[in-house]
């Protein structure tokens, strides 16, 4: 919550100098496409309609405002073009981003009707068509692109994601290493990848419907991570925590999730672990090396 | 074992019912206040009227979140949908190819059940108490279960006093258009 707070803040403190860094950067390319005897492009148009609405205008509804771009000078990637249009066009567009690489998972919207990071998503500069950019399906907007996350991040606190130890007075932490073996490490691949963009959650009917009382495929992906990782013992309280009708039996298996992923992972398969574990058809494994050995 | 089944289902959708969303954590709220005093700021003092009423309507909690529905088990209901939908692969067939009493009564039970849950989900999904009120989605659930008994009801009627379910279904198939009708 604090950390998308600090974002929010920063984006708007950073947009300044962002501004005048990209202008020089901009002019020395223009300097540099100068020097070489090129053959003057016609500009490449490319229309983007983006949702727009600002609290600040009392009553006012939220309407789909359009931008025209010329491709020949904008970079290729949705969030290149949103921040062109901040830097150049319309500084009142108001939208996250911090890392423009597909890490920080700031940047997740509505783009083309897909859920997806602006910044690893690239424009179809050839089609004709405007490019629809929205927030976030089904969240509270708190302004233009931004969703209010904090339903999101209350959820990821609720599933206690941090390693639980039954002997916590006889491990001292920083004194020793815990111990797992490749092959269980190997189980936490695909599900420690995610950024928590919320992409997968608001892709899911069932989270537009009972956002408040279904956790959401990030979220219980991430719960998932910590109930099979053979280094947490608490794997029996947090499956008991999730066994109600809404936590996890909202998920109809539709999918959705895994097919909108920005980086290729799999909620619905954790997920769908998850229910094997919860009905007694699977079972965690033991731990391939004894956890606390250094300790001892 | 049907009647508790149905039951579990009619709790289960009382207490969907019942329990309102508490989540709201203090820092939304804090930033909520904010985000209105700010916008109030702004405003006219007549569009002041307009902006109080989102306000009032908010629930502001600076208790621990308590997750709503917390309580209850649905893992072993869980287990018995996917048992039965396993099940319905076998008992389907075998309901076609050796018709009898005891096979329509299986066939009968297992689908309407089946279906009963389906429908049930979409209740749920569909008819939330925050979107239609607390009164549609009760009313939706008893008269979801009065139509899945009886559906269930009159299938075993048909079952006990005709030529039963498969053989009925096999007789409604083999009904011919005139042209080949010879």
């Amino acid at each position: 919550m604090l950390v998308n707070e600090a974002r929010q803040v920063l984006s708007r403190a950073s947009s300044l100098a962002a501004r005048h860094q990209l202008r020089a950067i901009s002019n020395t390319t223009q300097l540099e496409q100068q020097a070489q005897p090129k053959a003057a492009q016609e500009p490449q148009i490319k229309k983007f309609e983006i949702y727009r609405w600002n609290p600040d205008n009392a009553g006012e509804k939220p309407y789909m405002q359009t931008y025209e771009i010329n491709m020949r000078e904008c970079g290729p990637m949705v969030l290149d073009a949103l921040i062109k249009i901040k830097n150049e066009m319309d500084p009142t567009l108001t939208f996250r981003r911090s890392c423009r690489e597909g890490i920080c998972g700031s940047c997740a919207m509505n783009i083309g009707g897909t859920n997806t990071l602006a910044c690893i998503s690239k424009i179809d500069a050839t089609s004709s068509k405007p490019l629809k950019v929205y927030p976030l399906p089904h969240m509270y907007v708190v302004r233009d692109l931004v969703p209010d996350m904090n339903n999101f991040y209350e959820q990821y606190k609720n599933i206690q994601p941090w390693l639980q130890r039954k002997n916590e007075a006889g491990e001292k932490k920083g004194k020793a290493q815990y111990l797992q073996s490749v092959e269980d490490r190997s189980k936490l691949d695909g599900l420690y990848e995610c950024i928590l963009c919320a992409c997968c959650s608001t892709s899911c009917p069932s989270y537009w419907w009972n956002a408040e009382k279904y956790l959401g495929p990030a979220v219980l992906m991430q719960a998932y991570r910590w109930i099979i990782d053979s280094r947490d013992e608490n794997s029996v309280e947090r499956l008991s925590k999730l066994k109600d009708p809404f936590s996890v039996y909202r998920c109809h298996t539709i999918m959705n999730c895994t097919r909108t992923c920005p980086k290729g992972l799999n909620p619905g398969r954790a997920i769908a672990e998850i229910k094997k574990l919860l009905s007694g058809l699977a079972s965690k494994p033991a731990p391939k090396l004894e956890t606390a050995a250094l300790h001892k | 074992m049907l009647s508790s089944v149905l039951l579990r289902g009619a709790a289960r959708g009382n207490a969907a019912t019942l329990i309102k969303s508490v989540r709201v954590s203090p820092l939304k709220a804090y930033s909520t206040i904010v985000a209105n005093t700010q916008r109030q700021v702004g405003t006219k003092p007549l569009a002041l009227a307009k902006q109080i009423s989102p306000i009032v309507m908010r629930e502001i909690s600076v208790s621990a979140p308590r997750m709503a529905s917390a309580t209850g088990s649905h893992t072993r209901l869980w287990t018995i949908e996917r048992v039965l939908s396993a099940g319905l692969l076998a008992v389907i067939p075998a309901a076609f190819i050796a018709p009898s009493q005891v096979m329509d009564a299986l066939l009968a039970i297992s689908v309407v059940i089946h279906t009963h849950w389906g429908v049930e989900a979409m209740v749920v999904d569909y008819l939330r108490p925050s979107v239609v009120g607390n009164v549609v989605p009760k009313v939706a659930h008893i008269a979801l279960i009065l139509m899945s008994v009886a559906a269930l009801g009159g299938l075993f009627y048909l079952i006990k006093n005709d030529i039963g379910l498969a053989n009925g279904i096999k007789r409604f198939w083999a009904i011919k258009g005139k042209d080949t009708n010879q």
